[in-house]
């Protein structure tokens, strides 16, 4: 087999991706977009390599050289959380002259991320709407039937949302969480009985963010009483409770709003403050002068 | 559907490659100033004439397809720069302005 062919076959690519995909794993897609070499067979443009975030590669851009620093790189990119961004080879390893000029996009394939809801009250009917707009995949879970009957989500977009009418919270949680990777949870169940059933369920399945809907002294009231039974510290002190953004929310889409504006923003690593802040901060400075 | 999810999306190219078919796939690089999508955003072209998903709308849409039509045939990736100057777009009655460089790719068995 020449070299010619092995970089110019996409399917072995194409199938790592699927398969990275299915088990919920991270990786970077990079593709060689300009290259010095563009006559040769060695580093065409359309070659690719395919680097997991445990540092395993498929595929190859015709050069180890070349793949050993896009493989190092990828990493950077990951850590970096942009979905795809473009390099010139000089940017970030100067040493490899001969490639220097050659231009690489990389591309972050993860699994779309997930959400997992107990509750399918006001405010869980909302939150699942609103995220499966925004490109959650969302399962939504309630131990009373009729709350979550495909009737009540059954426009095109909210198609995609599971429904799942729960005998056990903490079962039905537990199988829609999975390994925990790339999935969000938000506990928004009508009582403090089921909010510590499902709260204990997802502190033990150890999902990306969990945060759970109440009053301060409801939801302390959850946390002291896990707390007395043992649950892990680390992981009770990164529940979000009570739930959500401070964004005023009153009424039960808003408050759904304000819900999925946390996990967006625990996800991409916001701040959570207004892109303007700095303009005010500006303004006061200039007026304290 | 605008977008596609990235499971579909190489599911579909994974399909066709299977069945010996091309797939050009043209995939937003780099964006600057004002444009309609993401860096990242992907559009795929089969053999068929069908597509999936989308670089952004009335604004590009028709160069990408000429490159892309150019592609399937030729079976040569290349990376094309599009400008959308203001007066296009507002000729067009869009809002975008900017400049998209489209990385115009052929993914086969």
């Amino acid at each position: 087999m020449s070299t010619n062919q092995t970089e110019t076959q996409s399917q072995p690519i194409s199938n790592a991706i699927r398969e990275l995909l299915e088990e919920g794993l991270t990786g970077a897609l990079a593709t060689l977009m300009d290259s010095p070499k563009a006559e040769s067979n060695e580093a065409r443009v359309g070659a690719k390599l395919l680097v997991k975030e445990s540092g395993d590669k498929v595929g190859s851009l015709g050069n180890d050289e070349l793949d050993s620093v896009v493989t190092q790189h990828s990493l950077a990119f990951l850590r970096a959380r942009d979905d795809a961004k473009t390099f010139r080879v000089v940017e970030f390893a100067p040493q490899l002259e001969q490639f220097s000029g050659a231009l690489v996009l990389f591309e972050r394939i993860e699994a779309e991320p997930r959400l997992v809801i107990a509750g399918a009250g006001h405010v869980g009917a909302s939150l699942a709407r609103l995220a499966a707009l925004v490109g959650y995949r969302v399962t939504l879970i309630d131990d009373r039937a009729e709350f979550v009957a495909r009737e009540l989500f059954a426009s095109p977009h909210e198609q995609s949302i599971e429904l799942i009418a729960a005998k056990s919270w903490s079962n039905a949680l537990r199988a829609a969480i999975g390994s925990g990777r790339g999935v969000s949870v938000a506990i928004v169940t009508r009582g403090h009985k089921q909010d510590e059933d499902c709260l204990q369920a997802a502190i033990d399945s150890n999902p990306d963010y969990i945060g759970m809907i109440g009053s301060k002294r409801r939801t302390n009231f959850v946390l002291d009483k896990l707390r007395e039974e043992g649950a892990d510290e680390d992981r009770l002190k990164r529940v979000r409770a009570p739930i959500g953004l401070d964004i005023g929310a009153v009424s039960p889409e808003e408050v759904a709003l304000a819900i999925l504006a946390e996990i967006v923003a625990e996800r991409r690593r916001g701040s959570g403050a207004p892109l303007s802040a700095w303009r005010r901060d500006l303004r006061r400075e200039t007026a304290n002068r | 559907m605008s977008t596609i999810a990235q499971h579909d999306l190489y599911r579909l190219i994974g399909e066709a490659n299977g069945r010996g078919e091309r797939v050009v796939v043209a995939t937003v690089a780099h964006t600057r100033g004002s444009t309609p999508q993401r860096r990242g955003a992907k559009m795929l072209f089969f053999e068929n004439g069908k597509t999936a998903g989308t670089v952004g709308g009335g604004c590009v849409e028709a160069e990408v397809w000429a490159e892309a039509r150019e592609a399937m045939r030729s079976g040569q990736p290349a990376l094309h720069h599009f400008s959308l100057t203001a007066d296009e777009a507002s000729e067009e009655g869009m809002v975008c302005g900017g400049t998209m460089d489209i990385l115009i790719d052929v993914w086969e068995k």
